[in-house]
């Protein structure tokens, strides 16, 4: 048996990084041919700030935006929201399928590791969302926004947010045990949130703003308001409070995640 | 009920691998709170055999293929699949590179290509068969470039079966491979199975289907109640081949029973006759209906079928004739 475990390994690890990469080709081939995710997830978030950019394109800074121009309010927003779409609210409704019609447990029956498994998922999430903001900088460049400076803060604050919001969503899908009620229950906490936040206006009332400020969505905002619009590095009070919601995503995630529809 | 086929066949020393095992279980117990749903469940399984699990609903077969597919823990007992232990998180990736299994649920994602879906499995596996040889062997050649979601729900099943063979597994695990199928697709299935196992494949299948479990298994094991209550080949389940062949007939009008030339009873309107030298009776009543020209109309020779059984044994369904005619 230990041979047999020892000669088995060393492909697996030689061949893990392939694996992973074989797991994001597959995924997003699933996720580009459905045309739910396609437009609502991807679509969705490029439309609103086309659609904001013909409104307010012309309006220029104010307070009622913080100092900001409305686009430039909006494109941290909606690239947040992009990275919510395309982590959070699409691995909580995928992975209840998947649970529900027993894909789960024909991958828990395969050699296939469950880290690779993770991994690949939230590969191609970061790749969906990266793809999609890309799109959104480039609409708001169009409308005379500048592209930022500050890369490295910005790809930091996007793959702890995605890789917080994934845990997240891993853990309402563990949540959850009724497919049919995923997109339901995903939404409804959502979309209060994303009000609360300032994601769609900003919120001129502190009281909120402090309570918000602790939930999850609001500090992804602010880390992204700040290399995307502000032109400042990265924000390390708002990375700590979202990496503090990752991290209870995880353990959640963790500790509830089944593969079975039928649990014991 | 039958304690000598229980004794030497479930009883045995199973706990003692062989290399020509390819499963074994003994003292199997599995509790879900106070629901004792495998309480003493022992077999085995040589290597290259077809062993059929059978019995009914809640008997504790999906529970006990479960535990050996290592997707559950049990409570008690031993289990050794291909010599490795399926509680033993440490092994359970090696088992499962060697597995391979077909859920009853058709598990497959609706937006990939029959090829694709195959190809991805392939990947998680060290040496795969080769994805066109698998959609040959499944029948689903020609259908290789259409979406999941088009396909016909039996052609969904023969995908799920493809995705349980990529694996090119030693023991293959099928949960009720052949329900919803037609016919003509349930026999490409079982040559199917047939063909896997002349390559060295073993396999073990849960179905509800006494003809197939007829058909295709070597041996058969028989769970009530979360405990083997009979076990050995289709043609001998409990104690099947010694029981006495059961001649029939309509009796020819104006012919009383008393007339016949062996001892018959009426049942439902027919003779019956229980024999334990059908040869000779058989013999002696056609020449005495040939030497009056009388034609015996309706005459059958049987013995109690796999599902008469299985009815027995399991205490289901209305009494068969096999009941009926036991307390003679």
């Amino acid at each position: 048996m230990t041979t047999a475990t020892l000669t088995g390994r060393r492909p697996y690890r030689r061949r893990s990084l392939g694996l992973v990469a074989h797991q994001v080709r597959y995924e997003q081939l699933s996720f580009w041919r459905n045309p739910q995710s396609a437009i609502f997830t991807f679509v969705f978030p490029v439309l609103f700030v086309v659609i904001m950019g013909a409104l307010f394109g012309s309006v220029g800074k104010s307070s009622y935006f913080g100092g900001l121009s409305a686009l430039q309010y909006y494109i941290p927003t909606i690239a947040a929201l992009c990275v919510l779409g395309s982590c959070y609210g699409q691995l909580a409704v995928v992975l209840a399928a998947r649970r529900q019609n027993g894909v789960l447990k024909r991958i828990r029956a395969t050699p296939l590791p469950a880290w690779t498994y993770f991994i690949g998922l939230l590969a191609h999430c970061v790749l969906v969302s990266v793809a999609d903001i890309a799109l959104i900088v480039g609409v708001g460049r169009l409308y005379g926004v500048p592209f930022p400076s500050y890369w490295a803060a910005i790809t930091l604050t996007l793959v702890l947010g995605a890789a917080s919001f994934c845990a997240l969503g891993v853990a309402v899908a563990s949540v959850i045990s009724n497919a049919e009620a995923a997109p339901a229950v995903a939404q409804l906490v959502l979309f209060p949130l994303l009000f609360l936040s300032g994601t769609y206006m900003p919120i001129h009332s502190q009281l909120l703003n402090q309570v918000a400020g602790w939930l999850p969505v609001r500090p992804f905002n602010e880390a992204l308001t700040g290399p995307l619009a502000r032109h400042t590095g990265a924000d390390w009070r708002h990375l700590a409070v979202l990496a503090a919601w990752g991290v209870i995503g995880a353990l959640v995630a963790v500790r509830r995640f089944r593969w079975d529809p039928r649990p014991e | 009920m039958h304690p000598e086929l229980t004794l030497t066949e479930a009883a045995a020393p199973a706990a003692t691998h062989s290399n020509s095992d390819a499963i074994t279980v003994t003292g199997l117990r599995k509790s879900y709170g106070s629901v004792q749903a495998v309480r003493d469940v022992g077999f085995r399984v040589r290597s290259g055999e077809i062993v059929a699990l059978l019995g009914p609903n809640g008997a504790g077969k999906t529970t006990t293929l479960e535990i050996l597919e290592g997707f559950r823990a049990r409570d008690g007992g031993a289990v050794a699949v291909l010599g490795l232990d399926p509680g033993d998180k440490a092994a359970v990736r090696e088992l499962r590179e060697r597995t391979g299994l077909v859920l009853q649920d058709i598990a497959v994602e609706p937006y990939l290509t029959v090829r694709e879906t195959i190809a991805r499995q392939a990947g998680y596996y060290r040496a795969p068969r080769s994805v066109p040889e698998v959609i040959g062997l499944v029948g689903l050649a020609g259908l290789e470039r259409r979406k999941v979601r088009s396909l016909s729900g039996g052609q969904k099943r023969r995908l799920d079966l493809a995705l349980g063979l990529i694996g090119d597994p030693e023991l293959l695990y099928l949960d009720e491979p052949t329900t919803g199928f037609d016919p003509a697709a349930r026999r490409g299935a079982w040559d199917l199975v047939r063909e896997l196992r002349a390559t060295g494949t073993t396999i073990l299948l849960t179905t509800h289907d006494m003809a197939e479990a007829q058909a295709l298994a070597d041996r058969v094991v028989l769970l009530n109640n979360g405990a083997v209550v009979a076990e050995g080949p289709p043609a001998r389940l409990g104690g099947r081949d010694n029981e006495r062949a059961r001649i029939s007939f309509t009796l020819p009008p104006g012919v009383p029973v008393a007339d016949l030339p062996v001892p018959a009873d009426i049942q439902n309107g027919a003779v019956v006759i229980e024999s334990a030298d059908p040869t000779g009776e058989l013999h002696r009543l056609t020449r005495w209906a040939v030497q009056r020209d009388i034609a015996l109309s309706g005459l059958t020779v049987d013995r109690p079928s796999l599902e008469d059984v299985y009815l027995r044994l399991t205490g289901g369904g209305a009494p068969s004739g096999a009941a009926e005619r036991s307390p003679r």
